[in-house]
């Protein structure tokens, strides 16, 4: 046999180079990176401003880089602890007072000595310059600029105030609803009722002044402490002031610095709603939480953390954390198995297969929020194809189709609950019992709730519309965003019972585009969609309020009732309104207790919404990541700081 | 020959202009609230309602007319600004000169041995006229050809990693990042290869190594299974020549007559294709970068359309644009080099 031995040659160099490589990597299943902690996410972070977000990805950089007043008490949604204030405000300490005509004081005594991640030091040039706080030596640390990277209640105040005057974000006009006591739902209103004109263009300067020096007055610092003077009664207050967003506080020097408002009543119109990138403080921090932003790399979606060991509290156990986007689920998968990610986020449908992996802890997280078919009356009646000929006659649905209470009743009989949670949710959650989820006030497990009983459907079905809609039989189609097979089980499970109950009722389902249902539910005063599969959870842990989870669901000026048609609002205004109201300006929880339990009886006999379950979640991590605490009302975000990498 | 370029430049502005105008008539197709949902970065942005989606419209001034639109961005474009892309978080411009460099160091280093190996073996493909070579060059190619990139790239992903764990996806390994971000290591072109080199890291070239080679297999094999099918047509074409006859009628062996008489002219066209291969290539690889996680332009743009980013799209169409109108050029300058019968006129 001939042999070449130049190509024998070529191949030996071949398989050297390809073993020289793969000596590079490391055997299977090790502890990759002890000290970093690496996340495989699919969402990004918008901001790092805290007082400009409001979705959750961003808070995995609000909440580990700032520091807020008070922090949630580990998993409860109810409880607090302090943070950069050293006592948690209660009416027993005396530091909350009901002041007489109703105003409630908060008063937050400030922890002392707690530094920022950069701490200003002046020049001989008489500049300040600012520096790493972990990289000074003892010579350089008793050269910083008093004030100047310390956090004290001045720069607690000045952070709320720029987050409310900024007004950018929902989360940010929480805390206006908060300061006003739910007079006002953003800064703008608050000028506008103040100035008593129409329109926020119409308020003069004198009028801007005006508002700023009104919550200067809410907003003050008195012997070091940081008072908050409130109209009336808000009592989803300190859940407010724990939330990662803008109650997260900032060093006022630095952020001044920096470029961002300068505290002066003048000049906050100028900084009020910038665009994204206009926010000085959009790629760059200054907090005083146990991390620091090392990189933020926005083209490549990642995010690297670096501890900081001048955490007010023992510096963290990781070093590092890093957060990359990686859209492609297998990629996640692979890097998770091999151990090169140490949390990755794992669609649904593979989470039963990563719970049974070798190496893998899939630990269930129950959500504060549930997932439903929502209901609109009426409905967009022009050139609207979810109604199909707009009329009772077979081929279609009136755009009041859902105004009447027996339709409503007979889609919710003929729903199979127990189907879906048993078989798409494979036993993980529970029904959802209304808008109330468990932990909320209001929750009770024997409320009432609808099962599947197609003869009680078929009953109502009869009796809506005098009879006729049973005759003529209906056409409608319900829209979900894409991607979400459960949305699809649950729509295709009433489907085929709908058509069980009688032939001549027909639902058609559509996946949209996120950007299309947007359209289909905020692009007129009326809605679009007769029938629309979402999920809305509260903000804060109170169910009342502007953003608790009752008034989402059940106040005419709630969050579903702004996609769901006038006639949902009427019904609101009409029924529950006034309990909610009642409920909200009570403080004593046994009171309001009582209230909320009634309005989630009423959701179920007013049949609001198609309540299916309660979201649940899943964290999908290496068997070596511990200390994740999961608090329901954070959805899920993580707290680096309690994180460590141990087998 | 400079006049020449000059007129084939001058084609840019025109294919930019009318690019665009489709671009942006497409979009103003969508209602403003559609439009919105780039600068939406979660549902929880809803929940002020309608009055906030309206204060969004009014706040990028997505209800203006078409023209006043299109003017705006048109000198913005003239002042050298491309815009803000939403989903990068980014202005457009810097986006695409952050990925430039990592798209170029995939492509170029998929793309000469695609067109080398296509050149090779069509060659032997053509010369080997059904015989058993022919044959198994056929086969190969035609596997190439008919696999979807995104299961081919899979399938590379879970032998050479979820198996053998030889050759990550990513750019870099976490440890190498770290170096990389430290301040010892001095970006000079952003491709990390070249920068390892230049800043005298072996390791960190090893393991950017490590990490292109399974995307490069996958870009490699599907674009050479396409260059050879064209380049062994052309082979078949060219030996059938009568210069073919006559170079062997004069006794040249026939390795002389293939490689040296046979192949350059049939080149021609796989070049045509090599051109827009590598145009398209340079465009992004769309999902082998997202399959092999790796962040170069094709993934930007794509995640960039899917969120209706149009200052994104925009940017990344006038970059587009520019490659194919420069590629085009180069490739037609190529040709009388081939072939000194071609003339520029």
């Amino acid at each position: 046999m001939k042999i070449n031995l130049n190509y024998m040659k070529n191949l030996l160099i071949v398989l050297a180079g390809i073993a020289v490589l793969a000596l590079g990597g490391t055997a299977y299943g090790q502890i990759k990176n002890p000290n970093t902690l690496i996340y495989l996410t699919t969402d990004d972070i918008s901001s790092l401003d805290p007082a400009y977000i409001g979705d959750t990805p961003s808070t995995y950089s609000s909440y580990n880089v700032y520091s807020r007043l008070l922090d949630y008490n580990g998993s409860n949604i109810s409880e607090f602890v302090p943070a950069l204030a050293s006592q948690v405000p209660s009416v027993a300490n005396g530091l909350i007072e009901e002041l007489p005509g109703g105003a409630v004081r908060y008063t937050f005594p400030m922890r002392p000595g707690v530094k920022a991640h950069k701490v200003g030091i002046k020049g001989s040039d008489g500049k300040i310059k600012w520096q790493y706080f972990d990289d000074l030596s003892a010579a350089d640390k008793a050269k910083i600029e008093p004030g100047y990277g310390e956090i004290t209640a001045d720069d607690a105040r000045y952070s709320l105030m720029r987050a409310i005057l900024q007004g950018e974000s929902w989360m940010a006009n929480a805390v206006t609803e908060m300061i006003t006591a739910g007079k006002y739902s953003n800064i703008e209103k608050w000028a506008i009722g103040l100035a008593g004109v129409e329109k926020f263009d119409d308020v003069n300067e004198a009028g801007l002044i005006a508002v700023h020096d009104d919550l200067a007055k809410k907003i003050k610092v008195v012997d070091g402490k940081l008072i908050l003077t409130l109209e009336s009664s808000f009592p989803a207050t300190l859940g407010i002031m724990a939330l990662p967003f803008a109650t997260s506080i900032v060093d006022r020097e630095w952020a001044i610095d920096m470029g961002a408002w300068p505290d002066t009543a003048a000049s906050w119109i100028k900084h009020h709603k910038p665009k994204l990138d206009q926010s000085p403080l959009f790629k760059q921090e200054n907090g005083s939480g146990p991390f620091i932003v090392e990189d933020w790399n926005r083209t490549e979606k990642k995010i690297t953390f670096k501890r900081f060991d001048g955490f007010f509290r023992k510096p963290a156990p990781l070093e590092r954390v890093v957060l990359r986007l990686v859209p492609e689920w297998t990629n996640r998968r692979l890097q998770l198995l091999a151990g090169d990610a140490d949390v990755a986020v794992t669609p649904p449908e593979f989470i039963e297969e990563m719970r049974k992996t070798k190496g893998i802890t899939v630990t269930d997280l129950e959500q504060v929020y549930g997932r439903g078919l929502f209901f609109g009356w009426p409905v967009k009646a022009d050139d609207n194809p979810a109604i199909g000929s707009g009329k009772l006659d077979g081929k279609g649905v009136p755009p009041d189709f859902l105004a009447d209470l027996d339709v409503r009743k007979g889609f919710n009989y003929a729903q199979d609950y127990q189907v879906l949670l048993e078989q798409v949710y494979l036993g993980r959650t529970v029904q959802s019992r209304g808008p109330t989820v468990r932990g909320l006030m209001g929750y009770r497990p024997d409320s009432p709730i609808y099962t599947n009983d197609l003869e009680k459907a078929a009953e109502h079905f009869k009796k809506a519309f005098g009879g006729k809609l049973w005759e003529v039989g209906f056409e409608v189609t319900g829209y979900t965003a894409e991607g979400r097979s459960q949305a699809i089980a649950a729509f295709g499970v009433l489907q085929q019972n709908l058509a069980r109950i009688n032939p001549k009722f027909r639902l058609k389902v559509q996946a949209l585009t996120s950007a299309s249902m947007r359209e289909k539910s905020y692009g007129s005063s009326n809605p679009e969609s007769p029938l629309a599969y979402m999920g809305w959870g509260p903000d804060y842990s109170d169910p009342g309020g502007p953003l608790g989870a009752a008034s989402y669901y059940l106040s005419s000026s709630g969050l579903v009732a702004g996609f769901s048609g006038d006639g949902y609002r009427a019904l609101m205004k009409e029924k529950f309104d006034p309990l909610l109201e009642k409920a909200w300006k009570l403080n004593d929880p046994a009171q309001r207790e009582p209230i909320y339990a009634r309005l989630q009886e009423m959701s179920h006999e007013y049949a609001t919404t198609q309540f299916l379950w309660e979201e649940v979640t899943a964290n999908v991590t290496r068997d070596w990541v511990k200390g994740y605490v999961h608090n329901k009302i954070l959805y899920g975000a993580w707290n680096f700081y309690n994180i460590s990498k141990e087998l | 020959m400079v006049n020449y370029v000059f007129r084939r430049l001058l084609f840019f502005p025109v294919v930019f202009i009318a690019l665009s105008l489709m671009i942006f008539s497409l979009q103003m197709l969508l209602s403003p609230v559609q439009r919105i949902s780039a600068y939406i970065t979660s549902n929880s942005e809803l929940k002020g309602g309608r009055e906030q989606i309206e204060a969004l419209i009014k706040k990028y001034g997505l209800d203006e007319p078409f023209l006043t639109q299109y003017w705006e961005w048109i000198q913005n474009i003239l002042s050298g600004n491309l815009g803000w892309s939403e989903t990068a978080r980014s202005p457009v411009s810097e986006v695409l000169i952050s990925l430039f460099p990592a798209t170029v160091e995939l492509v170029i280093l998929a793309f000469i041995p695609s067109f080398l190996g296509a050149v090779w073996l069509g060659t032997k493909a053509g010369a080997n006229l059904n015989r058993p070579k022919d044959h198994a060059i056929r086969i190969f190619t035609i596997l190439g050809w008919s696999f979807p990139t995104f299961v081919f790239g899979l399938i590379m992903l879970l032998i050479f990693y979820g198996y053998l764990n030889w050759f990550p996806p990513g750019r870099l390994s976490q440890w190498a990042v770290t170096e990389v971000e430290s301040g010892n290591f001095i970006r000079y072109t952003g491709a990390n290869l070249i920068d390892s080199l230049l800043n005298g890291r072996w390791q960190i070239f090893l393991d950017s190594l490590r990490h292109l080679i399974a995307p490069i297999i996958t870009l490699t094999y599907v674009n050479l299974a396409n260059m050879t099918r064209v380049m062994r047509t052309s082979m078949l074409e060219t030996l059938r020549q009568d210069y073919i006859r006559t170079a062997r009628a004069k006794g040249l062996s026939e390795k002389i007559v293939q490689n040296k008489h046979a192949r350059r002219n049939a080149l021609l066209p796989v070049t045509t294709m090599a051109g827009m291969e590598l145009a398209y290539m340079m465009g992004g690889v769309v999902i082998t970068e997202t399959i092999f996680d790796y962040h170069g332009l094709g993934q930007f743009a794509a995640h960039a359309a899917a969120n209706l980013d149009f200052p994104a799209v925009l940017g990344f169409a006038l970059y587009f644009a520019l490659v194919l109108v420069l590629l085009n050029l180069v490739v037609d300058l190529l040709y009388p080099l081939i072939d000194p019968r071609v003339v520029l006129k």
